[in-house]
Order: C-alpha cells, then structure tokens, then sequence
C-alpha cells in the first residue's frame, strides 16, 4: 500500500471519528435541550411520582427555628424504601397565603405549618364547601391530622416598668387592664398585629368578648351587635399601629426602646428570644403578661394536604420529618430557642432552658385560656375588625428622577399597585404625591371608595426624569395631614426614593422642625423606603425619628414585598 | 429516570468508538484489527442502548409506562385510628424488619394516621376511587398504580360500628360487601380501650368535696357556674370550669362522649334519634358544651392537648383511657398538678377492629400479606408492647398488671386493672351520629 493510500485511509477514518463524535455530541446536546424543554407531562409522571423532597409553607415568626431544623433532617440524607433521598424544602408564607395558594387550588408546597391551628379549621372549613357533598354528611378535609412540634402562648409584652403600672406581679393583668389603660391615658401606646395572624387575632377576640359582656360562648350575632362594634371601635382607636407581624414589632422595639410602646401583644418565646438577646443586645428587659381572662396558644401545627399531587415518597418524607421532629435532640432544640416543646417529659425547667423569670416568663402560665369560637364566628369577628379598625390616612410619596428610569420604576409600580389591592375597606383615605426636580403631580387624600381607579391610573402612566426634591414632597403630603387634623384616624407617609436629595426650597432641619411642632397635634408617622443603595439612608433615618416610624431598604427585587408589608400597617 | 445511566452510558460508548478508530489507524499499520471490531461493536451496541434509554426517558407517550415499571413490594397500606397508631407504627417497623415475604415478594407495611370518622368520611364519599366494575381486567398501567399506592389495604377504625357503617354505605352503592364480619378476613379486635374520666387533681378534689362523683350531671352543674370556679369553691385565676371532650367533627371520640352523655342522661344504654333531637336533651347538651375551650376543633387529639395546654385549656373531661395514660406522666412533669382518673357509670368500649378490604381493588398478594401482619399484631410481644402503650390486650396471655406497666403505675390516681362496672353504651346508628353531628354544627361548632 503506497504512502498516499494510507493518507488517504488515515484521513478518511479521523473524518468518519469527528463526524461520530459530531453525532454523538449532537445526540447529548438533544438530551440537555430536551431536558430543558420537556413537557410538564414528562415531568411530573416521570420524575415527580418518585419525588421524596417535600416543600412546607411556614409562617414568617418560627423560621429561624424551622430553618435549624430541616438543614438537620436534610444532613441525615435519609432515604425511601426506592432509595430516593429524602429533602425537605421551606417556602415562607403568611397563613393568609398559605389558605389561599390551597383554595386556588396551586399550592407551592405538600405540607404546612401556620402559627396556628385555627388557620387549618378555617383552610378546611372553606374548602369543604366548595366540595360537593350531602348535606349532614360528614364534611371532607384538605389537610391530614395535623401534629404539633412547638408550642409557645400569646403573651401581652411590657417593660417591666409599664408592667408595674399595670399592676404586675401583685395584681391579675388582663385584656380588660390593657383596654382600660389605653382608653384612660392618651399616652399609652400599645399595638397588636392584623387578625391574619394569631397573635392578633386573639387580642381582636378579647375585644369582642370584652364588648359582648360575656366570658365565652361569642355568637355572630354578639359579634354583629352594634354596642359590641361600638366597643371595639373605641378601642382599636387606641392602637397606636399594627403591624406585619410580631417579629417586626419586636425589631422594632429593639431598635427604638420604650419609647416607641408601652405594651404589645406578641408570642412567649419571642419575648425570651428578645431578653435573651437573640435579636441584638435589649434597651431593656420585657415581661410577659398573661392575661387573666385568658389566652391562646399558637400551635404550630404541621399537617400534610391530601391532595392527588403529594406522591407516596412525599409522604414518607413527612413521616420521616414528623419524626425527626419529635426525636429527644430536635426536642431540646425546640426548647433552646424559647418554644415549648411538644415532648412532655422534656421539663421546662431543664439545664439550659431559656423559659425561666430571669428570662421575663413564667412556666406554670397560662392559667386559663380564652374560649375560641367556632371558625364562622373567626370569620365574622375578621370582618368586623376590618370595618372597626383605626382608620388610615396615608400619603405615598413617590420618587420618580432620573434615576429611577427602567426596571426600578416598572418594579415600584409594581409595589404600589400591590400596597392599594393589599389595603382592602374602601373607607381607608389614600393619597399620593410624586415628585422629582418639584412636586410633579398631587392625588388629594380621598377614601379608596373614591379615588382607587384615580390612583392606580397615576401609577401605571409614572414616568421618569428630572432631578430629586424629596423634602420638598415630604413637606407637602405632611401639610395636606395636618391640614386635615383628624387625630381619630392613623396619619402616615410612605415616602420612597432612591437617591439624594438635591433640588428642595426646604431644609431637613426646618422640615424635621416642623414635623416635630406638628406632630404635638396631630401625630403623622413617616415610614421611609431607601430603594436601592444611592439613597441618602441617613437623611431618610432623620425624617422617620421626627416622626416617630421608620426606614427599610429596598431593593427592585424586595420592594414589592416591601410594600405589601408595610400596607398591613393601615 | 435519572439522566445518569444515560450519560453513562453514552460516555462509555463514545471512548468504545474513539479506541476503535485508534485500534483501526493502529490496522493500517498493521496489527490490531481484532481489537478494533471488538470496540467498534461495543460502541454501536452502547450508544444503541444510549439512544434507546434517551428516547424512553424523553418521550412523553412513554411516562405512563415508566410509572408502572417498578416491580416493588408488596404494599399493605394500613389506614389507623389516631389512639393506636404509635402502637401500630411501631408494630410496622418491627415487621418490616424481619424481611417477611409474600408469594416471594417482600412485604411493606405503610401506616396512615386517620380518625375513624374522617375515614369513615372518606369511604362515604368513595374518595379511595372503587372499581365499579367489581373486576381489575382492562385497567390500565397508571389505573393499577393508583390502586397500588394509594387504596388502603387494611382500616383499624376505632370501634366496630364505623366499619358496619362503612360497609352498608357500600353495599347500597356497589351491591356487594367490601368489609366482612366472618371468615378469614372478618375484622378482628387488635386492642381495646375505654372512656373515662380525667381530672386535673386540683380541680377533682374541689368538684369531690362539691359533688361527691363525677358524672355528667356534676361536669354539667360546673359547667353552667356563672362565675366560674369561686362558685364551686376553687381558685379565681382558674377561670371557668373547662371541658375536654374531642371535636365529634374531627374526632370519633367526640361523639362516643356525646352518646355516653346522653347514655347517663336517659339511664339507658340504646340512644335513639328521638332521644337525641329531644329539646330538653339539646338545651342540657347545649349548656354543657358551652365549656368546651376550643369549639373550632384545632386538633384531634385532644388527650394531648389535655396534656400540651395543660389545666389552661382543660380542667378535665371524658377521653380515652390509653390517651389519658400516656400523657400520665408528661402531665405530671410538665404541669405539676397529677390528674386522677375515674371510671364512668355508662361506658363506651372502643375495640379497634383490624379490617381487610375484600374488594377486587387489592390484589390477593396484599391481603394475604394483611393477614400476616394481623397475626404480628395478636402474638404476645405485640401486645406486650400494646399494654406499653396504654391499651388493654385482646391476646389473653397477655396481662395488663405483669410488670410495670402504665396501669400498675397509676393505681394510685385511680386508675384499675379490672373496670368496675359494665353497663356499656350500645353502639349508636347511622342516623344517631349524623343527628348528633348536626346538632353540634348547628349549636356548638358554627
């Protein structure tokens, strides 16, 4: 065979190679492709059926704990008698979202676990009716039999030294306390959180049986009566703000002391976690309450929803982690972080254990609890507090410089959008002023029933450009407040930027003056957005301490949330 | 299916194929041509299998195929009543332990925590999906895989009287019976337990020194104290007197305690529909629910809530005897106040029947494999561990008094090895419960 046969043939065999190893990766780049794309038939018969990682909801207040716990599960790497590992992924929703992902019917997760039991009765109660079923028959449910891992009662918090003006230690301390101290001194400051959460729900539930005149057994015609709404009317008047949740009104008593409330209704363990110094070295210590008329708990129970999607791997999962949960170690870690735990052997008072008076708590409290009525009179007391609430007037004040061009500006009318729908009562006045070189366009004050199609019109044609007159705008929403002086309703500002002030006529230090001067009358309370890093956080820090609120960062990924948290203020 | 073994797989063949070129080249210049046959067909037959493995696991029209594929154990899925189920659970592991066998085919119990009501409810609405058909011919693979992880093999319900109410309920609907009361797969009694009495010491000694027993009647009179616990002589900061008998809604033992109340009410043991929609009856039924604590029926296990919330949701009331001896203790440790038991005039028995589905929808594998458990759960060291638990044994080799057990541990609050007396509630009808359920929504849970 001569030279060139063989060069030829060589040529010949490394072309046939490349053009197979062409295929062949061809082949592989098909298979990833296909992957990417296949179709969710593919995907959910094939790979979901022998899934074993379960996704639970959790509520925002344990996730530190809840967070603790599943790395640990995670890290034993058990596995289903088909070998798949078993994992279990967390989602953080409020019980509100968790309801309604279920009732929608596209839940993004297989289990869940709100602060409380209430939220399962209410999540099956309305699901059964949408069931079609024989009237008198026995109802049908979403969620398995729930278990219980942690448990912690809903406590009033007070400094020590408010406690004492209650009446602490020598005297019974109640709800009744709590209401008659708040109705007699305008000083007193007190909050509880929205009745989405049960913290908030319990304090709203006292009020109501305070208002009825009776003790337990609250109908929803008591709770309908006119002299029962009057009550809570008066009260919830009294409420200095609510809140997202009780974590936040924690950090925020620890950031800013005493001064900002007297007393506030929040879970046991959040009060040992705080005197601990979970959270950051405390202003001063605080005591739990327990109140005399009595109390709830929050139950933190953990239940799987029975639905066709949760695969049979999913549920050895949450076998596996029901047990896990119930083990001696995840128990004492239960425990360590200021939770009662659900193994009863575990004493209380064990070596190591945070749920001591030293820590402001007392193990042997409650005494009694409040009854809970039925869900449909849950439901009822809901709406009603909806309605009785401490009305809002609130501004928001809009940045819309230069700066704020593209993704920023689509996602803050995103977020502004998001903070109208969340505020449900048409009767809550809402304001906006936005602003860049000057105040560039004014929405008066009006109530939601009024102006909520106006509003949300001048949030979708917002445009960009110019340079940023914050205080200028700030001045102008206070003035239409103080203009208004209606002290009865809770007077706000959502100011939001996301750079440095640089084209105002008034000054911090006149406008912090003036906030100063009139808040003596009508209290306005600034709450302050720091959107993106170039915002003058200090400037913005200053006009909430005038005022009283506070400043979040935001971020275009956050700022949605951000917005929606702070809606649950109004 | 995993991608793995098809990259594997497509890997191996694509270094088969780059040896047989070298082999090939290495021909040409003489030598080696064996070799490189070898790998160019060890190539083309992996990236065969490469392509094959690729298109089952991409191909959508093949999903259905692929779920059925796992020739697995054999599953006995056990759906049980919340008292026995830590029992039962940790009968299963035991079992699945010792490897047992099946017609050749490994055996998995799997244990589903259910009330008898809430399952009771399921069976009603036929949530579990029956064959109408009454035969498995012409299902198909993802029909069959339903039935195989998800039909329930085996019901322990709490007491007989739901598994009758199951099986009429079908009956009506298919014609046939799909749970039998004799023969090899008859439901058979695994455990038994009864309801009575748990008080918190505290409150027990002022409610003796007030009423002498407890009763009904006497948990009524407390019940109805317009100013709570002062007015029977107990301390102020326990509130009102506080009952604790599970949610009938979420809790078969809700009910039991009802018909129990009505039992002592009437001074009989059969309860009629009449005598439940008596108004008389409602209006004393209606004051003494008026102290439950949690009318919402946060839980089912309302023996541990008893224990979790201690005297702050519950001063005592009528519950099952092995949820009330398990929590004994943890009571003691957690709330420092002991509780004491008392053994009612009218008792409800409930004896947890072991049921075998005998539809077409389990295969005959599965029952035999149920049978083999059931035999597990009856042998003496089962139920040995029964008693551990607070149950009373259905094996009479078993004692409930050797050793210590819960029962000899807490004689001293009260607690007897021997029930001392046996006037015991006749189980209710269908039309009872439901009237009963109603009367609840109606008066106590809306």
């Amino acid at each position: 065979m001569s030279r060139q046969q063989t060069g030829r043939r060589n040529g010949l065999l490394i072309l046939i190679a490349a053009l197979l190893l062409l295929c062949v990766f061809g082949a592989f780049a098909i298979i990833l492709i296909a992957q990417r794309t296949s179709t969710p038939v593919a995907q959910t018969s094939a790979v979901d059926q022998r899934t074993a990682t379960l996704t639970i909801a959790y509520s925002p207040e344990k996730a530190a704990l809840i967070k603790a716990l599943t790395e640990k599960f995670n890290a034993e790497k058990q596995r289903t008698s088909d070998r798949q590992i078993m994992q279990v992924a967390l989602v953080e929703l409020t019980s509100e979202e968790m309801i309604n992902q279920v009732l929608a019917g596209e839940p993004s997760f297989q289990a869940l676990s709100p602060d409380s039991a209430l939220w399962l009765d209410q999540l099956n109660r309305r699901w059964g009716d949408t069931q079609a079923t024989e009237p008198g028959s026995i109802a049908p449910r979403i969620t398995g039999t729930p278990v219980r891992y942690a448990i912690t009662p809903i406590v009033i918090a007070a400094w020590e030294k408010s406690a004492r003006a209650l009446g602490w230690p020598d005297q019974p301390v109640g709800w009744s306390t709590l209401q008659a101290a708040a109705q007699q001194d305008s000083n007193f400051r007190w909050s509880h959180p929205s009745t989405a959460y049960a913290s908030g729900l319990l304090a709203t539930l006292a009020e109501f049986y305070a208002g009825a005149g009776v003790q337990r057994g609250l109908t929803v015609e008591m709770a309908q009566d006119a002299k029962t709404v009057e009550f809570v009317s008066a009260i919830e008047k009294t409420v200095k703000f609510y809140g997202e949740a009780e974590l936040a009104v924690i950090q925020r008593v620890l950031q800013d002391g005493p001064k900002t409330l007297d007393a506030f209704v929040v879970s046991e363990q959040l009060v040992v976690a705080f005197n601990t110094g979970v959270f950051g070295q405390p202003p001063d210590a605080l005591v739990a309450l327990y109140p005399a008329e009595g109390t709830l708990w929050a139950d933190h129970p953990l239940a799987l929803l029975e639905t066709a999607a949760v695969t049979t791997n999913q549920q050895r999962t949450f076998q596996a982690f029901r047990e896990f949960l119930a083990e001696p170690e995840s128990q004492t870690l239960i425990l360590r972080a200021g939770y009662r735990p659900a193994d009863l052997t575990i004493p209380l008072d064990s070596p190591g254990s945070p749920l001591v008076a030293a820590n402001g708590v007392d193990p042997a409290q409650p005494q009694t609890t409040l009854q809970l009525p039925a869900p449909d009179v849950v439901s009822v007391v809901q709406n009603v507090w909806a309605l009785t609430k401490r009305k809002t007037n609130v501004i928001l004040v809009v940045d819309t410089s230069g700066s704020m061009e593209g993704d920023k500006l689509d996602n803050a009318q995103s977020a502004l959008r998001t903070f109208l729908a969340q505020i449900p009562s048409d009767q809550e006045r809402v304001g906006l002023v936005e602003f860049n070189s000057g105040v560039a366009n004014i929405i008066e004050l009006d109530t939601l029933a009024n102006n909520r199609a106006v509003l949300v019109d001048s949030v979708d044609t917002l445009t960009a450009g110019g340079n940023t007159a914050l205080l200028d705008a700030v001045r102008s929403a206070y003035t239409r407040l103080q203009r208004q002086a209606d002290p009865e309703r809770i007077n706000a500002i959502v100011a939001m930027t996301d750079g440095k002030e640089n084209a105002s006529a008034v000054t911090l230090r006149q406008l912090t003056r003036e906030i100063e001067a009139g808040n003596q009358d009508v209290p306005v309370v600034i709450f302050c957005i720091a959107y993106g890093s170039d915002a003058d956080y200090t400037m913005l820090e200053t006009l909430a301490e005038a005022s009283g609120g506070q400043v979040r960062e935001g971020t275009t990924e956050t700022i949605r949330e951000l917005y929606k948290i702070l809606s649950s203020y109004f | 299916m995993e991608l793995a073994p098809i990259i594997g797989t497509l890997a191996l063949g694509v270094i088969a194929m780059v040896l047989a070129i070298y082999f090939f080249v290495a021909t040409a210049r003489g030598g080696r041509r064996t070799q490189a046959i070898f790998f160019l067909m060890l190539g083309v037959v992996l990236l065969v299998v490469a392509a094959g493995l690729g298109w089952q696991r991409f191909n959508p029209n093949n999903a259905q195929a692929l779920v059925a594929t796992p020739r697995g154990p054999v599953q006995v899925r056990v759906v049980t009543a919340l008292p026995v189920e830590p029992w039962v659970r940790e009968a299963a592991k035991r079992f699945n332990a010792s490897n047992p066998t099946q017609d050749g085919q490994p055996v998995e119990i799997q244990v589903v925590a259910m009330d008898g009501l809430t399952a009771l409810g399921k069976f009603d609405r036929d949530d579990y999906g029956t064959l109408v058909s009454g035969t498995r011919e012409g299902l198909t693979a993802g029909e069959l895989e339903r039935l195989a992880t998800t039909f329930p093999t085996v019901w322990i319900p709490d007491s007989r009287y739901l598994v009758e109410l199951a099986n009429a309920s079908y009956k009506e609907r298919l014609g046939r019976d799909v749970f039998l009361t004799d023969g090899e797969y008859r439901a058979r009694p695994i455990a038994i337990s009864l309801f009575v009495w748990g008080i918190y010491q505290s409150r027990a000694d002022v409610l003796a020194q007030k009423y002498g027993e407890i009763t009904w009647q006497t948990v009524h009179d407390a019940a109805i104290a317009k100013s709570g616990w002062p007015e029977l002589g107990g301390d102020a900061k326990w509130g009102f007197f506080k009952l604790v008998v599970p949610n009938p809604r979420r809790n078969v033992g809700g009910l039991a305690a009802m018909i129990a109340a009505a039992g002592e009410y009437y001074d009989r043991v059969n309860i009629s529909t009449e005598d439940v929609t008596n108004p008389e009856f409602q209006q004393w039924l209606k004051e003494l629910m008026g102290a439950l604590t949690d009318v919402s029926g946060a839980s089912a296990y309302t023996a541990e809530d008893f224990a979790l919330f201690g005297y702050s949701a519950g001063d005592g009331g009528q519950l099952l005897e092995s949820d009330l001896l398990n929590s004994m203790e943890g009571i003691r440790t957690r709330w420092s106040d002991p509780l004491v038991i008392r053994y009612p005039k009218y008792v409800t028995w409930f004896d947890f029947p072991y049921t075998i589905w005998v539809g077409p929808e389990t295969t005959a594998a599965e029952k035999n494999a149920a049978l083999q458990f059931q035999q597990f759960l009856l042998t003496a060291d089962i139920q040995r561990l029964a008693v551990q638990g607070g149950l009373r044994p259905v094996n009479s080799e078993v004692s409930i008094t050797a050793g210590d057990t819960l029962f000899t541990q807490w004689q001293s609050q009260g607690v007897e090895a021997i029930v001392p007396r046996t006037t015991r509630m006749n189980s209710p009808s269908r039309d009872v419960l439901l009237a009963l359920l109603r009367w609840f929504d109606l008066n106590v849970g809306n």
